[in-house]
């Protein structure tokens, strides 16, 4: 779901849901039971005349679980999860049996002779109930797989097409099979009334249901998961509707109910899905418009930075110009005037010197300030550092937890820029971690003392980690994988630490995300021995 | 010969570029006066000659191009050749719309620097001639009687001895003397002329 270089699609598949959505869903919900609560008392009441309008229900079915599936495919094509094309195959699948279910249901198509046997109907909804909470659980085991980035964008569309024409197929030679089947399980005793062997039905598929409710319980992280648990919840009052409180017989108030608030329900999982996947785009348009700015904004710093080295160089260049001339004039005198201009002539080379000065305080630029070091306390810097980014960290969602030795001896240097150091490395870390999904999102700063008497600091995230070949180029100026990162953080970082005597470096935690440690030498040799007595 | 002399000033916070400057005037023979501020260079006595200014763009706490700004609006006239480490399009148009004479990047061709300075100095001393020929006109004006400068005002505009008599119930014959004073004092040797002089006394008043 996230590249190497730490971008996520904002995709319904891979964003969480916000509290907002949250509380939809659990509005959704409350309404659902309310619903059941209310109707359960009427719903063995018979409504025997309302068979014809079973193939509006049907039809808006059938439109409401392609068009999911439809949004599910664009979904993968973007994301190309399995996940995701699993269950929209599954909802495919769900939306195609309805047409055979609803064109041989007993006593509707019988003037144009389509009545197939008694059992069919049921048959076809027993595979349709089962079949659709086994394509969930499918999506939820599949969640966490690798997704299939590397497909290249016309097998993507093959991938589609083949996905629809088998579920099509399937769906066909299914009911081809249940209507010519000699014998069929006896679901039904007559048109209207199940018989016995149909109660294993509605059992396994609420068991199907629940199984698949925890599942995506246990592995939610998506807004998609939170509206499919929706969906599954809705299934199980649909069947508690349908097959107990109805007492499984056709047409009755219960089963008409149970079939109604399913499909207002799916209905409003569509739109839901529909509105959030405009809202991500505009999202998305609206991130890429911030990049662009920020780019420019980089470019203008990159141009002041510039003009200001500029000026810093043209100036003593233009002394050593301005002397060179002056010297050449004054020998160019009828009587040439020797003293005027050696003295032009050692300005000159003064003048050298200073261009050099000039280059040097420029490679100095980023580390003012290294003159004024004093014992520093890492930990307290670190708890300091920690304190003030709090609130980002809580805005991404980061946990950032510390071990902090504490007995960890002084450090010496420039408090100020040791703590730029820690703060930029810890605003990288909760950066690259906000936007991962499917684990915990944690940056953990460590100190210790090495046996080399030295202190040794660790940022470690769990992040995207950083690919092998950015590895080296992390660290040069300019160049940043954050849209609005100047790419001076860690060049100055690694500086900083070298001037004081460390090193910076970064590795690969075992799992996943980035480790970026550095080193800096006790001040004091006391606190170094005190340790050695410990070890 | 003082009718040659004059002076340049530099004003650049870079005491190396200062003094190479300096140097390299010096060594065309001018005389030279350098400071490191503008406020330093306002401070200081001025030598009453003909001069031009070599201002740094870049300068602590006024830049050159809000010095020039200010001074131009408090009537300073001194020629202005800016020089700049740094310096791009609209500030170069920034610095000629306000009347500079040249605008120079750090390092620049000393010949481009001598020539710019020599041409503000040249417009210094021409503005100065003038400035003394207007100062002389003024003086001339202010040594008239009211009735002289009555007089003198409707002579230039053309109006004949019989029509100032009759304006101001004089006699033609008291017109004609006053007429005859105010061409002597103002030293006008014509009609033509007394109007020129008269035209430079009121555009002089006006601008100012």
């Amino acid at each position: 779901m996230i590249d190497k270089q730490g971008n996520v699609p904002l995709l319904l598949s891979t964003i969480p849901p916000n509290r907002s959505q949250r509380r939809l869903a659990g509005w959704v919900l409350a309404i659902l039971v309310i619903a059941l609560v209310v109707t359960a008392p009427f719903s063995r009441i018979r409504l025997a005349e309302t068979a014809p309008l079973l193939l509006a229900y049907a039809a808006a079915v059938l439109f409401v679980e392609v068009l999911t599936a439809a949004l599910l495919l664009s979904l993968f094509a973007i994301q190309k999860s399995r996940a995701v094309l699993v269950l929209s195959a599954g909802y495919l699948f769900s939306g195609l049996l309805v047409i055979p279910w609803a064109l041989t249901f007993p006593g509707i198509f019988t003037a144009f002779g389509l009545d197939a046997g008694l059992q069919s109907t049921a048959a076809i909804a027993a595979v349709r109930r089962l079949s659709f909470p086994v394509f969930v659980l499918a999506y939820a085991a599949l969640k966490d797989q690798e997704d299939l980035a590397l497909w290249p964008r016309a097998s993507i569309r093959t991938v589609i097409a083949a996905q629809v024409l088998l579920i099509a197929g399937l769906a066909a030679g299914l009911t081809w099979t249940i209507i010519q089947a000699d014998q069929l399980p006896t679901f039904m005793v007559d048109a209207r009334d199940v018989a016995p062997l149909w109660r294993y039905v509605p059992a396994a598929a609420i068991g199907l249901y629940l199984v698949g409710l925890v599942v995506l319980w246990l592995r939610r992280q998506s807004t998609l998961d939170l509206w499919l648990m929706i969906v599954l919840c809705t299934l199980v009052i649909e069947i508690a509707l349908l097959s107990y409180l109805g007492g499984g017989a056709r047409l009755s108030v219960g089963w008409w109910a149970g079939r109604l608030y399913g499909l207002a329900s799916a209905s409003m999982v569509l739109l839901v899905l529909l509105s959030e996947t405009a809202t991500l785009q505009a999202r998305l348009a609206r991130s890429i418009h911030s990049e662009r700015l920020a780019r420019e904004s980089r470019l203008t710093a990159m141009e002041a930075l510039s003009a200001s080295i500029a000026h810093e160089i043209s100036q003593p260049l233009a002394s050593m110009v301005t002397n060179a001339n002056a010297g050449l004039r004054w020998l160019d005198k009828e009587i040439p005037r020797i003293v005027e201009a050696q003295a032009a002539l050692e300005r000159v080379v003064r003048d050298g010197h200073r261009a050099r000065d000039v280059v040097d305080g420029i490679r100095q630029l980023f580390r003012k300030g290294t003159q004024d070091r004093t014992s520093v306390d890492m930990n307290s810097l670190i708890k300091d550092v920690l304190r003030r980014s709090a609130d980002e960290a809580r805005f991404g969602r980061v946990s950032v937890e510390s071990d902090l030795d504490p007995n960890l001896p002084l450090a010496t240097g420039s408090p100020l820029q040791l703590q730029q150091v820690i703060s930029n490395l810890v605003a990288n870390a909760v950066d690259a971690t906000s936007a991962v999904t499917g684990r915990p999102r944690i940056v953990r700063i460590i100190t210790r003392l090495r046996a080399s008497r030295e202190i040794l600091v660790s940022v470690e995230d769990s992040g995207p980690g950083i690919a092998d070949t950015l590895k080296d180029r992390i660290f040069e100026p300019f160049f940043s994988t954050k849209p609005d990162g100047m790419g001076m953080g860690l060049m100055f970082s690694r500086s900083v630490v070298e001037s004081h005597g460390g090193k910076l470096w970064v590795e690969d935690t075992v799992t996943s995300g980035a480790i970026f440690r550095f080193t800096l030498p006790c001040s004091d040799w006391t606190g170094a021995s005190d340790t050695e007595l410990r070890q | 010969m003082t009718r040659d002399q004059s002076i340049v000033f530099i004003v650049d916070d870079d005491v190396y570029v200062r003094e190479a400057i300096e140097d390299l005037f010096r060594s065309v023979g001018h005389d030279v006066q350098a400071f490191g501020t503008t406020d330093a260079f306002l401070q200081a006595p001025r030598v009453d000659l003909p001069g031009c200014l070599i201002l740094d763009v870049r300068l602590p706490n006024t830049s050159g191009l809000e010095f020039q700004r200010e001074q131009a609006e408090s009537g300073f006239h001194l020629p202005t050749v800016f020089i700049t480490g740094h310096g791009d399009i609209p500030m170069s148009v920034a610095a000629m719309k306000a009347g500079a004479i040249e605008f120079l990047t750090k390092p620049f061709r000393d010949q481009d620097l001598l020539d710019a300075v020599h041409r503000g100095i040249a417009l210094d001393r021409r503005r100065r001639t003038e400035l003394a020929i207007l100062a002389g006109m003024k003086e001339r004006y202010a040594s008239l009687t009211s009735r002289e400068r009555e007089i003198m005002d409707l002579v230039v505009a053309g109006q004949i001895n019989k029509q100032i008599a009759g304006e101001l119930g004089l006699s033609e014959m008291t017109v004609k003397v006053h007429r005859a004073q105010v061409m002597r004092k103002m030293n006008a040797k014509s009609l033509p002329e007394l109007v020129r002089i008269a035209d430079h006394l009121s555009s002089a008043t006006t601008r100012a």
